[in-house]
């Protein structure tokens, strides 16, 4: 008995280590990944360094994602910022068997019917990526400086709803993040509540 | 029959799914009873009084009966999802108070997110205050657009036109058959803290620290459910300790929080109690 203590305190410090260790702050140093998009090619965050980069968390099934696609906000968004040197990468979170769960094959078909435009999708059924960046809903989005530092991580806008009518009145807070950045100012709402249902992992 | 009142409930549906339009028209005609049924939730626009009395106050709510497994959200809804929303046509001169939310349940869709909000029923009630003349009219119709996220695994965007119409009497009379829903609601809506005890916030470095003095007794277990978004980790554990005067409870910082918080709100449940509304001071880290 007198051997378990120590250990469990040691295993709970070591817990905590790793806890901190993945926190996803602003400011700090966004977490490396490696990740195969739909095309079957490994994707590294450390590939793109040097570049603006955004991540989307998507699910096309869920009522607020579609709000973004339907409307055509988010291709216009990832027309826009990728034609001015960022890198856009979707990412896939939903487990087999989930609602969002996509095969390449399917997500291809999607982009193509969508007209979207990220550089690539993430495929991520096990999702560890999405823990490792601590996704939330569906969108969650999050911006990446060229030096790997993150500098946003929240909501795509100031409506938290389905409502495709909110979109003309909303803020967009990504966007509003990157014209900040790209012009050589800091991010001044860096950090916001992000919306939308829950990203579907696996238990 | 004079308490006899005509309720007319309309329901527009749409199935986000399927993009089919659905439309249920209900209209009952007997005591102060509306329903509809829509997909996973029945939903009902209720007064806690059988009439309006000019002058005083009128109590109606938004009632959720939900199906098995579905859930809808609290004003915070927690890592995900979204509270319902009202929009009220009410009678000239009528303002309508705030929506009085109780206290909410811990949802947890995975094990890294934690939602809040209701499942099975809920009754989400509000004071309308009735002006001292409301012109010469026998009925008052009262109207209110509901927006609301159903959800289980997946979620649901759903909304409802709910419409109610009261006698106006100059006696006040409690509507029996609903009286006793808004009695029990009202049980678990969250009360200011009783005046001898108190509450307050010490920032640490990853955790806020509430600690709760309970006018000298120890509480024995107790949760707290935050009030506003992007402050503390819904998910984490909640780090409860108990004193000889109270209760400590280590909240761990949310990692959206930015910038330092001077209040920190929300709804303390203790274990066999009320619900209590938190609005306690933050002091920040000594430097």
């Amino acid at each position: 008995m007198n051997h378990r203590q120590p250990f469990i305190l040691w295993a709970c410090a070591l817990l905590a280590l790793i806890a901190s260790a993945f926190a996803v702050k602003v400011g700090e140093p966004a977490p490396g990944f490696t990740a195969v998009d739909s095309n079957g090619k490994q994707e590294r965050l450390s590939d793109y360094k040097g570049k603006f980069i955004v991540l989307e968390w998507h699910n096309q099934g869920c009522p607020y994602t579609r709000k973004h696609y339907e409307s055509g906000n988010m291709q216009r968004l990832q027309k826009e910022w990728t034609a001015k040197g960022v890198v856009w990468l979707t990412v896939i979170s939903s487990a087999p068997g989930t609602q969002g769960f996509v095969t390449p094959t399917q997500e291809n078909d999607y982009l193509k019917t969508m007209n979207a435009a990220p550089t690539a999708v993430l495929m991520d059924p096990g999702g560890s990526l999405g823990r490792l960046y601590a996704a939330k809903t569906t969108p969650h989005m999050f911006i990446v400086d060229p030096g790997g530092t993150l500098i946003y991580n929240g909501a795509i806008d100031d409506h938290p709803t389905s409502d495709q009518r909110d979109i003309a009145k909303s803020k967009n807070y990504v966007s509003a993040a990157l014209e900040q950045a790209l012009g050589g100012k800091p991010v001044t709402e860096a950090a916001t509540r992000p919306y939308g249902c829950s990203v579907k992992y696996k238990d | 029959m004079l308490f006899v009142r005509k309720i007319l409930l309309v329901a527009f549906i749409r199935d986000m799914r399927r993009n089919a339009g659905l439309a249920i028209v209900l209209a009952v005609s007997s005591a102060s009873f509306s329903q509809a049924t829509i997909q996973h939730a029945r939903v009902e626009l209720l007064a806690g009084q059988a009439s309006v009395k000019p002058g005083s106050d009128l109590q109606l709510g938004v009632h959720f009966i939900l199906e098995k497994g579905w859930h809808i959200y609290w004003i915070n809804p927690g890592d995900s999802g979204q509270p319902p929303s009202f929009e009220w046509q009410l009678p000239p001169k009528f303002t309508a108070g705030e929506v009085q939310w109780p206290r909410p349940e811990r949802l947890q869709p995975s094990k890294e997110l934690v939602d809040f909000g209701y499942s099975d029923e809920v009754l989400l009630p509000l004071t309308m205050h009735v002006p001292s003349t409301v012109g010469n009219t026998r009925q008052l119709e009262f109207g209110v657009q509901v927006k609301w996220l159903v959800c289980r695994e997946v979620c649901i965007p759903e909304h409802a036109n709910l419409h109610l119409t009261l006698p106006v009497s100059s006696a006040e009379r409690a509507d029996h058959q609903h009286a006793q829903l808004f009695a029990n609601t009202d049980k678990l809506i969250p009360k200011s803290l009783p005046r001898a005890w108190n509450a307050s916030v010490t920032s640490a470095k990853n955790d806020f620290v509430l600690t709760i003095l309970a006018g000298g007794k120890p509480i024995t277990q107790a949760e707290f459910f935050p009030r506003d978004s992007a402050q503390i980790d819904n998910a984490a554990p909640q780090k409860f300790q108990q004193t000889s005067h109270g209760a400590k409870i280590a909240l761990k910082k949310s990692d959206l929080l930015v910038k330092p918080i001077t209040v920190l709100r929300g709804v303390l449940v203790i274990a066999g109690g009320p619900p209590y509304r938190i609005e306690a001071p933050v002091r920040q880290p000594i430097q």
